[in-house]
């Protein structure tokens, strides 16, 4: 495979399609329609199944349906269209069947702007709807690891039958990067056994997340914390930039991710030993690491386009080791490169003294 | 007529594309709030998400801009909250009949009283020309390259099955007829449906094509005739333009409510003691 310039939501569309995606349910929102105007070519082109659906709702209860069946699934939104969305996840996750949801997230509160941003982090990575359950988040960068998460997602989604979110936002959906492709994978010749693939020569499935009772409802609660407490065990992904000697850390992820590489470039060309790490998993959060570099670092400073959601993420890691600052920008502003800077020296400046 | 339209008009210019059919309806509009003579601050605008459900923005009445599919619900609210206002819901059709669809039947079955307007362009003109639930099968565009498979909604005869007492449609080729038919609309005491043909200029121009197909009801159409509506909304080749239904006679739902207000026992500090007293 070749480099190519691929915009983002084209990207990660053309990347499902070659991981395998058999199924894809959406409803047009901005900055994402193109993933599903993509998929409405493709899909049919492969023989394979698009649908627009009549709103979120209806989209994420077929992708509930099709994953039922056993098919690898996907559908994509962006924040309003995602809210709507949760009901469904939050069933989706109860009856334990796979699925991938891509939000580039946008503008809020409510309808907000169609401007890139990170103010769904909470909704995303604290539950998945009403319920004790979180997702898997997965948090690209740039064009070619949103390529990459796809594959990822639709392995870990299927490995713990559980829900998968790629956390981008408008930027990663709307802007052209360089970037390689996976090759064509072919399609499972087979469905998984849980599946509602008839019960010949075994005893029926059912795929539900009713249990009337309390016990029943506990322990199947149990079953799935269990499951939780493994992802959080082996799935913690993230990437630390110039750690070693670092005595200030910066913390971000998704595109400010990309942005504080700059910051870090810059402020050691200034004479600031500066490191980056970047959760490349929002669920389960690097938690233990970060505890770790707080006992190495100063100071540490934390950017998000929010109002600082990952912040609380960050600050209970620290536990208290180090002083956290934060630089966040709303309503789909960047933080720019020069105003992290300057947050870094004021930082610099507060634990010297 | 003593008001005129463009004092219903607020200042921010409207960002629809040039020539497309929602101008006609805000004109239309306009001239039927100046006609019955309503006070601005008397009339409140609730629409969902999409490029027609801007309309609160240019009028200078209140108005609000609510959630994708919803204005039904939110107009609902108002009412309920100020039985005194004017209360008037707009949107397109993938806002009022895809991700909105289901909250249609409810209000018609409520008759609560308030005109619907539904600017139908028969495609997602703000997402930028995916198809909606009115657009013709087999129209080909970005996400149905090789043509949409479902077969249109028929918004008329759909509301007339739900028991909609005022059915209407208009087109934005013919704003007079439109601002008439908004004008009998907002004096309707009960939920009034009124389909616009408004065409999207920019991702599917139908001004010919419904040019050509638009006639007035048939010469002595019996607007209190349910069949006779049914019937003038099954013929699709040809779009009838008017009133199809409307029944005058039905309760609007806030008297309804004051009905059961008045049926309900009152609360006194005689009734509540009386409960401890038996």
């Amino acid at each position: 495979m070749a480099k190519e310039l691929l915009k983002g939501n084209v990207a990660f569309a053309e990347a499902a399609v070659r991981n395998g995606l058999q199924a894809y349910f959406g409803y047009p929102i901005t900055p994402q329609s193109e993933a599903l105007e993509h998929l409405s070519k493709r899909m049919l082109e492969l023989d394979r199944v698009f649908l627009q659906a009549e709103s979120e709702v209806a989209a994420i209860n077929m992708v509930y349906g099709a994953a039922c069946t056993g098919v690898r699934v996907m559908t994509s939104t962006s924040g309003p269209g995602f809210s709507l969305m949760t009901e469904g996840l939050s069933y989706i996750a109860g009856s334990e069947v796979p699925v991938v949801v891509v939000n580039m997230m946008r503008g809020g509160p409510g309808l907000g702007n169609i401007q890139p941003a990170q103010a769904d982090y909470a909704l995303m990575v604290h539950t998945v709807g009403h319920g004790d359950f979180h997702a898997i988040v997965l948090a690209p960068a740039n064009i070619q690891e949103l390529i990459d998460m796809v594959g990822l997602a639709f392995d870990l989604a299927e490995k713990y039958r559980t829900v998968v979110y790629i956390a981008g936002d408008g930027s990663l959906g709307q802007m052209m990067e360089s970037a390689e492709l996976p090759p064509m994978k072919p399609l499972p010749t087979e469905r998984p056994a849980w599946a509602t693939i008839g019960a010949k020569d075994r005893e029926p499935n059912a795929i539900t997340s009713l249990f009337l009772g309390a016990e029943p409802l506990e322990a199947w609660n149990l079953h799935l914390q269990k499951k939780l407490a493994q992802i959080k065990e082996n799935e913690v992904r993230w990437q630390e930039y110039q750690t070693e000697d670092a005595d200030l850390l910066m913390v971000a992820y998704g595109t400010v991710g990309r942005i504080c590489t700059s910051v870090m470039r810059e402020a050691r060309k200034q004479g600031l030993r500066v490191g980056l790490l970047r959760p490349q998993t929002l669920w389960p959060f690097p938690a233990a690491r970060l505890n770790e570099l707080a006992g190495q670092v100063r100071g540490i400073l934390v950017s998000e386009m929010s109002a600082g959601q990952m912040l609380a993420d960050v600050e209970r890691a620290v536990a208290g080791k180090c002083p956290v600052a934060f630089h966040g920008r709303l309503g789909g502003v960047f933080p720019m490169v020069d105003e992290l800077l300057a947050e870094l020296k004021k930082l610099d400046q507060e634990v010297s003294k | 007529m003593s008001r005129k339209a463009s004092e219903y008009r607020s200042h921010v210019k409207p960002i629809w594309c040039p020539g497309c059919g929602d101008y006609a309806v805000l004109n239309a509009l306009t001239r039927a709030f100046a006609s019955l003579e309503l006070r601005n601050e008397n009339i409140m605008v609730a629409s969902g998400i999409g490029c027609s459900s801007r309309f609160p923005a240019f009028l200078k009445t209140y108005g609000i801009h609510g959630v994708h599919g919803r204005p039904l619900p939110l107009a609902t609210g108002i009412k309920l909250g100020n039985p005194s206002l004017t209360v008037v819901a707009v949107g397109g059709d993938g806002d009022g009949f895809s991700i909105g669809g289901g909250h249609i039947p409810h209000a018609a079955r409520r008759n609560i009283d308030l005109p619907y307007i539904v600017m139908d362009n028969n495609i997602y003109g703000m997402t930028k020309g995916q198809p909606s639930p009115t657009s013709p099968r087999g129209l080909q565009r970005k996400a149905s390259p090789y043509g949409s498979q479902e077969r249109p909604l028929n918004p008329i005869l759909m509301t007339l099955a739900y028991g909609t007492t005022f059915v209407a449609r208009a087109f934005s080729g013919q704003p007079k007829q439109m601002a008439d038919i908004f004008r009998q609309a907002l004096l309707h005491p009960g939920f009034a449906f009124v389909q616009v043909l408004s065409p999207c200029i920019t991702f599917h121009n139908t001004y010919d094509h419904y040019r050509e197909i638009c006639r007035p009801l048939p010469e002595g159409h019996n607007a209190q005739d349910l069949q006779a509506a049914m019937t003038a909304a099954l013929e699709t080749e040809t779009q009838y333009l008017g009133i199809f239904y409307r029944d005058d006679q039905q309760l609007p739902y806030s008297r309804r409510l004051q009905l059961l207000r008045d049926r309900a026992p009152k609360l006194t500090l005689e009734t509540v003691l009386d409960r401890f007293r038996r």
